[in-house]
């Protein structure tokens, strides 16, 4: 008789913290049930205090990887661009999150990775790195990577210029890039403030955009880059 | 168990000698440490372990009979989903999801009155479980027209659910007893106790090996120590159990002796088996849930059949 073929979790012999740190996280059947429960909240508090409104969600594509763009100007942006994808997609979205600040104490940590499924990006020590780590996740089948590519959230409401990280991320693969646009989110909950206050927000989808021919060269990344805040820029209707 | 943990002179009598424990082997630790300089790191973090683990068990006594079942059945999914992360069970979630639900059923069977009697806890329902369970795991991989690998995971799923959500599940509904205070505080000690007793005898006098394709670490002199130690140790607690005689003191004592080990040795094999050390690092010092619970699953569902035959729950 042949032996049994055991295959542990990769992570058991970690503790429940470290595990939450790891980043690709493996599928954890009480992280996934927690995470469909929280998501359905938030998404009933920004429908009901946020008046949340998405439009052009027919861009978003199916059956491919994908990257979201979007203007960062709050807390509330990585949620409501998560309420903006089918349910069933929140474990395979994952928007990428400073480091630094939100996988470092926690609560932040844990509302990060158990309710947003935040991406680990180190956006000071080795970026590098970060990014390389955003092509595995693209390599997946139906994964989508939500970045912000200002790297922090506007102070005046303001769309600042876009890092060309992103660039060099897709630059000469087929990889769809989704423009998007948050109306709405710098109002009701800025940077400072320690509660949201209940003004509409308008998420605005775009229709993807491709940089299968650019090359991953400085020029080529900022041109990108550029590219992509002008297609953001150009969503602002009001 | 009473509204007031505090009445019952069983719980202020365990509550007394733990805490007293605590803080001997506490001070004992400081006076290793920063009086003799010896290296305690590794007895440092097992006693930070119980200082969380005791006082934890205690609040689930506490807050009642609900509370406790309440509190066993979220170890024992702590301990089945080790498990199932351990050995690979737990990619199939189907399988997981069923044993899982299989868990919470005996929970769930262990607060609920017995429809006929109006008695806590529906005895005759956690017998039939295992029936149940078995029958719903059978059911996945039919359901999915699936025969390759298939009955690995089904044996996994049965060992899981059987072992370590029903046995163990035992514990649980001792809440139930009229006794309730007595038999679960008795083997939340005495089983523990068992443990370190055997490490120790081992480290003082161990030489020849006890199993050594199981579990390298464990002897003949730590096993017949930890023995004889827990069979003295019903004596020693005669008011946990005013209602034993000597028959049950002594069954009692050989349960706790002998199942303590064989529980012990069981968790080794299965990782032994896997090729693993630990079965988690949930509890720091201590490895995984199961880990710590090991002889626990093996002996709380002997002791409580024991302890029902005699007396009745």
């Amino acid at each position: 008789m042949d032996d049994w073929h055991y295959e542990p979790t990769p992570d058991f012999d970690k503790t429940p913290i470290e595990r939450l740190k790891d980043f690709p996280r493996h599928p954890h059947l009480v992280l996934y049930t927690a995470r469909l429960i929280a998501n359905v909240f938030v998404r009933a508090i920004l429908h009901v205090w946020h008046r949340i409104e998405i439009v052009g969600r027919e861009h978003l594509p199916h059956d491919e990887s994908f990257v979201l763009v979007a203007n960062h100007s709050s807390h509330l942006d990585a949620p409501a661009l998560l309420a903006s994808l089918p349910l069933k997609q929140i474990h395979r979205a994952f928007p990428a999150a400073a480091a630094d600040y939100f996988f470092t104490n926690l609560p932040t940590l844990a509302f990060s990775t158990i309710v947003v499924n935040a991406m680990p990006f180190d956006r000071k020590e080795n970026p590098k790195h970060s990014i390389d780590v955003c092509r595995q996740l693209l390599e997946t089948p139906r994964h989508v990577l939500i970045l912000f590519p200002e790297g922090t959230r506007t102070a005046d409401g303001a769309i600042g210029p876009f890092k060309p990280g992103i660039g060099f991320l897709i630059a000469g693969t087929p990889i769809p890039i989704v423009p998007c646009h948050i109306h709405g989110a710098f109002k009701a909950w800025p940077k400072g403030k320690w509660i949201p206050r209940p003004r509409k927000l308008t998420i605005t989808i775009g229709e993807p955009l491709r940089f299968a021919e650019a090359r991953p060269a400085k020029e080529d990344a900022l041109a990108i880059a550029d590219a992509l805040r002008n297609a953001v820029v150009n969503l602002i209707t009001r | 168990m009473t509204s007031d943990a505090f009445q019952s002179p069983v719980f202020r009598g365990y509550l007394f000698v733990l805490a007293g424990l605590l803080a001997v082997a506490g001070a004992l630790i400081l006076l290793l440490r920063y009086v003799l300089r010896k290296n305690v790191d590794h007895a440092w973090k097992a006693y930070r372990g119980w200082l969380i683990m005791i006082p934890l068990v205690f609040l689930a006594l506490y807050f009642g009979r609900v509370t406790t079942i309440v509190f066993f059945t979220l170890v024992s999914i702590g301990a089945f989903t080790e498990f199932a992360r351990a050995t690979g069970l737990y990619r199939d979630w189907g399988m997981t999801i069923v044993v899982l639900l299989g868990i919470i059923a005996v929970g769930i069977v262990s607060i609920v009155p017995d429809p006929e009697t109006k008695v806590h806890g529906w005895y005759g329902l956690l017998m039939a479980l295992p029936v149940y369970a078995v029958a719903a795991i059978m059911m996945i991989p039919i359901i999915r027209d699936r025969a390759k690998g298939q009955l690995q995971l089904i044996a996994l799923a049965v060992v899981g659910f059987l072992y370590i959500g029903w046995m163990f599940g035992h514990l649980a509904y001792l809440a139930n007893a009229s006794n309730a205070y007595g038999y679960l505080l008795y083997l939340l000690f005495a089983v523990p106790l068992n443990d370190v007793c055997a490490f120790t005898f081992g480290r003082i006098f161990g030489k020849r090996k006890f199993r050594p394709n199981i579990s390298p670490n464990k002897t003949w002199a730590g096993a017949i120590g930890a023995f004889a130690v827990s069979m003295v140790f019903p004596w020693l607690v005669r008011f946990s159990f005013p209602e034993f005689g000597t028959p049950e003191l002594i069954l009692a004592g050989l349960i706790v002796g002998i199942g303590g080990q064989l529980g012990d040795l069981t968790i080794s094999i299965i990782k032994r088996d896997i090729g693993i050390k630990d079965m988690g690092a949930v509890i720091e010092g201590h490895g995984g849930v199961l880990d710590r619970v090991d002889s626990l699953i093996y002996v709380a569902p002997l002791f409580f059949h024991m302890a029902r035959y005699f007396h009745g729950l």
